[in-house]
C-alpha cells in the first residue's frame, strides 16, 4: 500500500515547546484522523506537511517527493483546508477564485461552480459575511476544485454545529467513493471520526503515540474496570494507566489479550473510546 | 441491498455486515452473479469507514461468499447451497444436542421444551 | 508567478478608485513633480503589504503552489510594474491640470521610491505584524520631512556638482546614480528572500 505523506524522524524545536522524532504515515485511499488535546502538535505537524514550518531533523515525504525540489508539484496535488478562514476577507467568492485558480495548472471551473451550487454559497458577498460553517464550505469548495489528492484538514470541525458537522463527513464520504483520494484531518471532537476514519494518528505533548488501523485500535485498546485489590506490581504492568477510586480502579490497556490472561473474568473490559485513550494518555505515555 | 447496523452492539461493525450478506445469500436474496455495491460506496451509504467494509469484503471473499474483479465491482460467488445447508443442519442437530443434555440435568420434559422452542421460534 | 503580481489589482479593486484624488491632492497642494511621482509609486505594492502583513496570508500563499523565492520575486518585480505604471499615470494627469515637470522628475521620483523599498521591504519579513505599520509610518514621515529637502537640494546642486566635476556628463552621473540604486534593491531582494525562507508561518 502506498504512503502519500511520510514522516521519517522528524522533529522541530521551538523554545517552549517540541514535536519529536515522528514517523507518520498516510495510507492512500484512506482517511486518517489526527487526535490529540490542545498544544499536543497536531498544529506543527500539519504546517510541517504543508512545508509552512521545516523540521529541524528528519524527512518529509509527500507522494514520494521532497519539498526541496518539488515543492510546487507537491502543492499542486493538495488541497488544504484551515481551522478560520484564510482567504482575504473583504474579497468575495469570485475575486477569490480569480486570485487562486491561476496558481493551479488542474483547476476546475465546473468543478467549482458545482460545489457552489451545492453549497448554496453567495458568488458576490464578502467573505466576512459567511457564517462559520459557510467559511469552512467555502474553503473546501476551493480545495476540491482542481483534483487534489490529497486533502488536509486542520480542525476543520472546530466551531461548527452537529448539524454541519454531520454534513461535513458526508461530503467527506462521497469524495472517498473515489479510491486515490486521501484525506487527513485533525480535530479534537473524537466522535467525528467514529464514522469516517480508517486510521488514528494520535498526538500526545509532541509525540506521536499510535497510528493505527480503526481495527486495530478497537482490538488492542481496552477500557478495565475491578477490584483495587486486583492490582500488584506485576498485574499493573498490563495497563498504561490506571485510575483508583474508592470503589475500585478504571484503567487503560493497549494489550487488551494480556489483561484477558491475566485478570480471566475477574474485571470488566469495555471498548475503549478514543476519547478514553486521550483522558488516560494525558499525562504522557509511560507504562506504569 | 438491506443492512442494517447497529453502533451499540457488542458485535463488530465489519461482523454485521458479513453475517447479514451471508444471510441474503443464503436466503436466496442475492443470487449468483449479482452485482453487490462496491466497497467504498457501502462505506458511503451506511456513513461509515472503507476500511471497515474493506475489511467485511475480505473476510466474505476469504469464505468464498464473493469475488471482486478490480475496476469491475464485487459479486455473489457461486454457492453450493446443498452443501452449506448440510453444513448448518450438522451445526443445528449438534445445539440441539447440546440444549437436550441441559434439560435433561434439570429434569425438563420434552413437551416442555417444545413448548420453549415453539415460543422462541415464533417469537 | 505573474498571477501574483495580478493578485494586488483584483485586491485593491475599492482602494484603485482612490488612486486619482490621491495623486490629485499631492498635485493640487503643489507639491513637487519628483515628489508626487514618489507617493504615486507607493500606492499600489504598499497597499498589498497591508494585506500581507497578515499571518493568514502568508499562510494562504504557501499553501498554494508557489515557492518562497517567487512570493518575494513577485513583491519586487511588482513593485517595479506598478512604478511604472503609477508614473504613467500621475505623468498624464500632471499634463491634463498642465504641471510643468520633466523627466528629472521622474528619475528622481523612481529613484526615492525604489530607495525607499528596498530599505522597507524586509523590514516586513522581520517586524511581526501589527509592528510593522508604525515602522513603515514612521519611514515615510521622516522621508516625507527630509525628502523634498533632498529633491531641492538635488535639482539645485546638481549643476553646481556637475560644473565642479567638469569632465563628467549629467549622463554619466545619472547612470551611476541608477547602478548603485539597482544594486541597493538587488541586495534588499536578496536579503528579504534569504529572511522569508527561513520564516516560520
Amino acid at each position: 500500500m502506498e504512503n502519500v505523506v511520510e514522516f521519517t524522524n522528524v522533529t522541530k524545536k521551538f523554545k517552549d515547546f517540541s514535536v519529536k522524532n515522528i514517523d507518520l504515515q498516510v495510507k492512500q485511499g484512506f482517511v486518517t484522523g489526527f487526535i490529540g488535546a490542545n498544544g499536543a502538535g497536531k498544529s506543527t505537524s500539519i504546517k510541517m506537511m504543508m512545508n509552512l514550518l521545516r523540521p529541524d531533523v528528519g524527512e518529509i515525504k509527500l507522494f514520494g517527493l521532497d519539498y526541496k525540489k518539488h515543492e510546487k508539484a507537491i502543492k499542486e496535488r493538495i488541497g488544504f483546508v484551515y481551522d478560520g478562514n484564510v482567504f482575504f476577507e473583504g474579497l468575495n467568492m469570485k475575486d477569490i477564485k480569480r486570485i487562486v485558480a491561476p496558481a493551479y495548472k488542474h483547476w476546475d471551473d465546473k468543478v467549482f461552480y458545482q460545489y457552489i451550487e451545492k453549497f448554496e454559497l453567495p458568488l458576490n458577498k464578502a467573505i466576512k459575511t459567511f457564517s462559520k460553517g459557510m467559511q469552512m464550505k467555502a474553503s473546501l469548495a476551493i480545495a476540491l476544485s482542481h483534483h487534489a489528492e490529497l486533502i488536509i484538514m486542520d480542525e476543520p470541525t472546530a466551531g461548527l454545529d452537529p448539524i454541519f458537522r454531520r454534513e461535513l463527513l458526508g461530503i467527506l464520504q462521497e469524495l472517498m467513493i473515489d479510491g486515490n483520494r486521501t484525506i487527513f484531518f485533525s480535530t479534537h471532537i473524537t466522535t467525528d471520526l467514529d464514522r469516517i476514519a480508517d486510521y488514528i494518528a494520535f498526538m500526545q505533548s509532541g509525540e506521536l503515540v499510535f497510528n493505527q488501523s480503526i481495527h486495530d485500535v478497537a482490538e488492542n485498546y481496552a477500557i478495565v474496570k475491578g477490584r483495587l485489590d486486583l492490582l500488584d506490581r506485576d498485574t499493573e504492568k498490563a495497563f498504561i494507566h490506571v485510575h483508583r477510586a474508592t470503589t475500585g480502579f478504571e484503567a487503560l490497556t493497549d494489550n487488551t489479550k494480556a489483561v484477558q490472561n491475566i485478570f480471566g473474568n475477574s474485571v470488566a473490559i469495555d471498548r475503549a473510546s478514543l476519547e478514553d485513550i486521550m483522558y488516560h494518555l494525558k499525562g504522557g505515555i509511560h507504562h506504569v | 441491498m438491506q443492512i442494517i447496523i447497529s453502533n451499540s452492539s457488542k458485535e463488530p461493525i465489519y461482523e454485521q455486515i458479513t453475517s447479514q450478506i451471508k444471510s441474503l445469500i443464503l436466503a436466496g436474496e442475492l443470487q449468483e452473479g449479482a452485482t453487490i455495491p462496491s466497497m467504498r460506496n457501502l462505506a458511503k451509504e451506511l456513513q461509515i469507514s472503507v476500511i471497515t467494509t474493506k475489511r467485511a469484503y475480505e473476510e466474505l471473499e476469504k469464505a468464498g461468499f464473493i469475488y471482486s474483479i478490480v475496476g469491475k465491482g464485487s459479486f455473489v460467488a457461486e454457492q453450493n447451497l446443498e452443501v452449506i445447508r448440510e453444513k448448518k443442519l450438522k451445526v443445528i442437530e449438534e445445539q440441539l444436542s447440546a440444549v437436550i443434555t441441559n434439560s435433561r440435568e434439570i429434569g425438563l420434559s420434552l413437551d416442555e421444551l417444545q413448548d420453549l422452542l415453539k415460543i422462541l421460534y415464533e417469537g | 508567478m505573474f498571477n501574483l503580481i495580478r493578485r494586488d489589482v483584483i485586491l485593491q479593486k475599492r482602494q484603485l478608485l482612490l488612486f486619482i484624488p490621491f495623486i490629485l491632492f499631492f498635485i493640487i497642494m503643489g507639491k513637487h513633480p519628483a515628489f508626487t511621482f514618489l507617493v504615486a509609486s507607493i500606492f499600489i505594492p504598499f497597499n498589498t503589504y497591508a494585506y500581507d502583513e497578515k499571518a493568514e496570508t502568508n499562510i494562504l500563499l504557501n499553501s498554494l503552489p508557489y515557492t518562497r523565492t517567487e512570493i518575494i520575486a513577485s513583491r519586487y518585480l511588482g513593485a517595479i510594474i506598478y512604478m511604472i505604471l503609477a508614473i504613467g499615470v500621475t505623468s498624464l494627469t500632471l499634463l491634463v491640470f498642465n504641471k510643468p515637470f520633466t523627466m528629472t522628475d521622474i528619475a528622481i521620483g523612481c529613484g526615492l521610491f525604489l530607495l525607499f523599498a528596498a530599505f522597507t521591504f524586509p523590514l516586513f519579513y522581520i517586524f511581526k505584524p501589527g509592528y510593522i505599520f508604525p515602522v513603515v509610518l514612521i519611514c515615510f514621515l521622516l522621508l516625507s520631512a527630509i525628502g523634498p529637502a533632498i529633491v531641492t537640494f538635488l535639482t539645485e546642486h546638481l549643476n553646481a556638482i556637475t560644473d565642479f566635476i567638469v569632465n563628467l556628463t549629467v549622463t554619466s552621473l545619472y547612470t551611476g546614480a541608477t547602478l548603485s540604486i539597482m544594486i541597493v534593491y538587488a541586495i534588499s531582494w536578496g536579503l528579504t528572500n534569504i529572511i522569508y525562507q527561513r520564516k516560520a508561518l
